[in-house]
């Protein structure tokens, strides 16, 4: 058992570290907030549009860890966590599916597309009554010559309103439950495809999430990703991904705030001395760092376990809920740590918070993890 | 392993497992999984590994499909098929 990182690790983090905090926290933003075309082709260029997709593509030819050690990195170097979440949102809920599941001249076209960041891709399977469960989606696939048509409407769309392309999922036998469901590939500019308003969120503001409605939307069969009835297994190998990866982002905030945290409590001064003098502040920073230090290795394992091909439903699962809950229980000591000027919006741990809040409901909640946990262990 | 043997296995499990154990509860070999609602995506996973794990078959993404897991028989025999050396046809099959 090894736990360095190789050099060629080492490297590509301290990379990634270096040129995301150089590059990326001062860029200026799109007056609501949201990411520009700019921000994102700077993440682009240094690579972390396609960290795991095939270097013949363009990609980065990574394989889960190296992908969840580079998302660290991001994830520790740029402080607007809502670009590192849309781009882990087109690289492992969209890029990966397109990568596993599309074939021929669409595969290598999107594969390429997306891993240069010349496509934004946007993840389309939240439906107003179905999201942790894939059986009740409402949107419909019906055959016909060529392709497919879809219609009815997702919610809650990360990226939507900046797309090039959807990855979404629809209904094609309605009597096979969760195995009648289809994963496509929609091209944003189809007729039939509407994005709407960005809508209001709690945090990841820079990242738009939106409604996206198909009507009469004819999709050719290319664009289908998978066999008919995949769509289940398709979703649930991006989900793997996104639960691995998309989480060790928040490794890397948790790396950033604890540092701002030790630093807060050396400097800031109360009653004579340095408040981390007091048990109750250097505790809090001590529980920060377990959590932190904990999570982290759940994760490293359960991305150990998914390039070995070995079975880790579970321990993704048990990564996921760690790093999540870590995110939010840290962001909230963080605060406190902070006093009032943690509650002012100026500083970081305030947005941090709101930034961790999703973290337990994205890529599937907490409850669903618990779940899945319980089940892994005979109950 | 006879057939029989596989497919009182998967039943067991899934009586076990997804049927809160209630043994008596109907569920014949031709029961409607999928439509039943018994086998989600979570079901389905745990299944997954029920199958490699006690029976030593080893699913392929292909396989995971509405045919092969329309109820106990056609994932008893997608079982039988898969354990034989070829594999492609059981795992194309819709």
């Amino acid at each position: 058992m090894d736990f360095d990182f190789t050099a060629a690790q080492q490297r590509r983090y301290d990379e990634i570290l270096s040129a995301t905090r150089d590059q990326l926290n001062d860029a200026p933003s799109e007056s609501n907030g949201h990411f520009t075309r700019q921000q994102w082709k700077t993440a682009a260029s240094l690579g972390l549009t396609g960290l795991c997709l095939p270097s013949e593509h363009g990609g980065g030819g990574l394989g889960a860890l190296d992908t969840a050690l580079s998302l660290e990195a991001f994830g520790r170097g740029c402080r607007d966590t809502g670009l590192v979440f849309a781009v882990c949102a087109h690289l492992l809920a969209c890029a990966v599916p397109v990568r596993d599941f599309a074939s021929g001249g669409v595969r290598d076209r999107l594969v390429s597309g997306m891993a240069s960041g010349e496509v934004i891709a946007a993840n389309a399977m939240t439906e107003d009554d179905a999201g942790s469960d894939v059986g009740r989606l409402a949107v419909t696939a019906r055959q016909v010559d060529g392709g497919y048509v879809l219609n009815g409407e997702k919610s809650f769309a990360s990226n939507a309103p900046a797309a090039d392309v959807i990855v979404t999922y629809a209904v094609t036998d309605p009597r096979a439950g969760f195995l009648g469901v289809t994963a496509f590939a929609v091209r944003r500019d189809l007729p039939g495809v509407d994005v709407g308003e960005p809508m209001a969120k709690m945090g990841l503001s820079s990242c738009p999430a939106a409604r996206v409605s198909f009507q009469d939307c004819r999709v050719p069969a290319a664009y289908r990703l998978g066999e008919e009835g995949q769509g289940g297994a398709v979703f649930q190998h991006s989900m793997t991904w996104e639960r691995a990866c998309l989480l060790a982002a928040y490794l890397g905030v948790m790396e950033h705030q604890l540092a701002a945290c030790v630093d807060h409590a050396r400097r800031r001064r109360q009653f004579g001395r340095p408040i981390g003098e007091f048990q109750a502040v250097s505790h809090r920073v001590a529980a920060m760092k377990q959590r932190l230090e904990s999570s982290r290795l759940l994760l490293y394992r359960g991305c150990w376990l998914l390039d070995n091909d070995r079975d880790h439903l579970a321990a993704i699962s048990l990564a996921k809920l760690a790093v999540s809950e870590a995110a939010v229980a840290n962001s909230l000591d963080a605060v406190q740590v902070f006093g009032g000027a943690g509650y002012l919006s100026a500083n970081d741990v305030e947005r941090q918070l709101r930034d961790a809040v999703p973290t337990t409901i994205f890529s599937g909640t907490s409850e669903i993890q618990r779940e899945i946990i319980a089940r892994e262990v005979g109950l | 392993m006879s057939a029989d043997e596989i497919s009182e296995k998967i039943g067991s499990y899934i009586r076990e497992r997804f049927l809160d154990g209630d043994l008596n509860r109907e569920l014949e070999e031709t029961s409607p999984l999928l439509e039943w609602g018994v086998l989600n995506s979570m079901n389905t996973a745990l299944l997954l590994m029920f199958i490699r794990d006690e029976l030593g078959v080893a699913v392929p993404p292909k396989g995971i499909n509405a045919g092969n897991f329309r109820d106990i028989r056609s994932i008893t025999q997608m079982v039988i098929e898969l354990g034989r050396p070829q594999q492609a046809t059981v795992a194309g099959r819709d």
